[in-house]
């Protein structure tokens, strides 16, 4: 039997996960299609949950699909959508049918997203569903009632990588008292800043994934220091994308280089790519990670 | 204090539109320091209404209006309350429906209610308090993030803030920035690193059945 996610972030391995996005509808080939281009490369999928507050797919109905066809999944949870019964159902739902990793967040808000009206729930924040969590793996809902355990369920979290940002670190450490597993960071492209985390959060012992978006242009990067929290993209990156002649070539290489930078520094890698995994395995081969997991 | 704002006037004819013989009740409270429920704002209710062909058998302004005790405390404060066949109430929705619940007559707000706010060096505050029912605002340096928090995090900020503005309404400062300023200049950063767990788990409620 293959290595499962759990054994290997009790291990030494260097860690690979990967985004896949829901459809936007009940076709499921494209995001299929773009699973089995990282597979065997990635260490697990994170599915996400009505990112950026878009409504898709159902993160537990594409996760339970990419199951059936063999990967590995974390699911990602916000606290947006979903009160604490159905927090609950849904965790219980996810593990009944072979879900062992989730990833929680609290969600960006309704009104960042293509339906500004919807109620936003966030009944509890991620700190209190971590909670939550750690009580029904030991066979109990919120209200006590006895649910049967969770044994094997591995629980994700999300941080900000600014050290300096004492609101958000904070709430990181109360997430590692909560009870997590391994944590997945917002995208990293200042590596010096990200060495300065690593050395905040010296003390804390939960294997962190550091998150990566591959450059497309220099403008993707002006767009995301301008629009998306929590991103810094340094000053010569941006240098350099302007003047390279294959953009799209230059992001790859130096999402590479990061790589190989943060693979001294934290325990593995998360890519998020905008669009698809087309590029993924180029950037893993290049930055001498690309090895098939067994 | 309840925040609450005036409709627009064509919105309050377009109620009023098969009503006549209309009694104006302000409120001396919330609405009347907010310019929305006061004398000055009754008597131009009452002149914008006449302009445009309604009749206005009175007004009057209870203290309170959503501590009015009997449509017998109006009568007593201006009679011509007997002649209405509509009335108009210029306060919160709580003043509404005291009023509608001591009179069968038709009644209708002139006011939208939003929040439990406040007014402090001449600017309306609207949204300080959740009415949560169970207040530990003591925690956050006197800013409630249930109240004041878009997503109403306990635990600290979301990573959607930017440059220290709210991911929700980029015109104002991150709830969670002005709690960690606040507790700083106190000198208790120390109640930052609670940790809020649901209220099941805070309250030990376990029946383990």
């Amino acid at each position: 039997m293959s290595r499962t996610f759990k054994d290997k972030l009790r291990s030494k391995d260097f860690l690979i996960t990967a985004e896949i996005c829901p459809p936007k509808g009940t076709e499921l080939g494209e995001a299929l299609a773009d699973a089995k281009l990282i597979r065997g490369f990635a260490d697990a999928l994170n599915v996400t949950d009505n990112q950026r507050a878009v409504m898709r797919m159902s993160p537990l109905a594409m996760s339970k699909t990419l199951l059936d066809e063999g990967h590995e999944v974390i699911m990602q949870l916000t606290c947006r959508d979903r009160n604490r019964l159905a927090l609950q159902s849904d965790l219980l739902g996810a593990y009944a049918m072979g879900i062992r990793n989730v990833c929680v967040m609290t969600g960006d808000h309704t009104t960042k997203g293509d339906h500004p009206r919807a109620k936003p729930v966030y009944d509890l924040d991620s700190v209190q569903l971590l909670g939550m969590i750690k009580r029904m793996k030991e066979g109990y809902d919120l209200a006590g009632n006895k649910t049967g355990h969770l044994p094997d369920l591995v629980v994700g979290a999300v941080t900000n990588t600014d050290p300096l940002k004492a609101g958000q670190m904070m709430k990181m450490r109360k997430k590692v008292k909560a009870g997590v597993d391994f944590m997945q960071t917002q995208a990293v492209y200042d590596i010096t800043q990200f060495e300065a985390f690593m050395e905040y959060a010296d003390d804390i012992d939960v294997p962190v994934i550091a998150g990566l978006i591959p450059l497309r242009s220099a403008n993707m990067a002006l767009f995301m220091n301008n629009n998306i929290p929590g991103i810094h993209v340094p000053d010569e990156t941006i240098y350099r994308m302007e003047k390279a002649e294959k953009p799209i070539e230059e992001g790859i290489c130096i999402c590479a280089e990061a790589i190989r930078e943060l693979k001294k520094m934290c325990r593995g890698i998360h890519i998020m790519p905008v669009g698809n995994h087309v590029n993924t395995i180029d950037i893993l081969e290049m930055a001498g990670t690309g090895k098939r997991n067994k | 204090m309840i925040i609450s704002s005036a409709k627009p006037f064509e919105e309050i004819l377009k109620l009023l539109k098969d009503e006549d013989d209309i009694f104006i009740i302000g409120c001396n409270a919330c609405a009347a320091k907010l310019h929305v429920g006061g004398e000055p704002e009754v008597t131009m209710m009452q002149q914008r209404l006449e302009v445009n062909g309604k009749n206005v058998v009175g007004w009057v302004i209870p203290s309170a209006a959503c501590s009015v005790a009997s449509f017998d405390s109006l009568v007593e404060k201006n009679p011509a309350i007997r002649e209405a066949k509509a009335i108009l109430v210029m306060a919160c929705g709580s003043g509404v429906s005291i009023i509608a619940g001591v009179t069968d007559i038709p009644v209708y707000p002139s006011n939208n209610t939003e929040s439990l706010g406040g007014r402090s060096q001449g600017e309306v505050i609207p949204r300080l308090c959740a009415m949560c029912g169970d207040c530990t605002v003591y925690y956050f340096g006197g800013i409630c993030p249930k109240g004041q928090c878009p997503k109403q995090l306990l635990n600290g900020p979301c990573g959607g803030s930017m440059e220290g503005k709210c991911e929700v309404d980029t015109d104002k400062d991150c709830v969670w920035d002005r709690i960690c300023s606040r507790l700083e200049k106190m000198g208790r950063q120390d109640l930052m690193e609670k940790v809020w767990l649901a209220e099941e788990i805070e309250g030990q409620i376990l029946c383990r059945n």
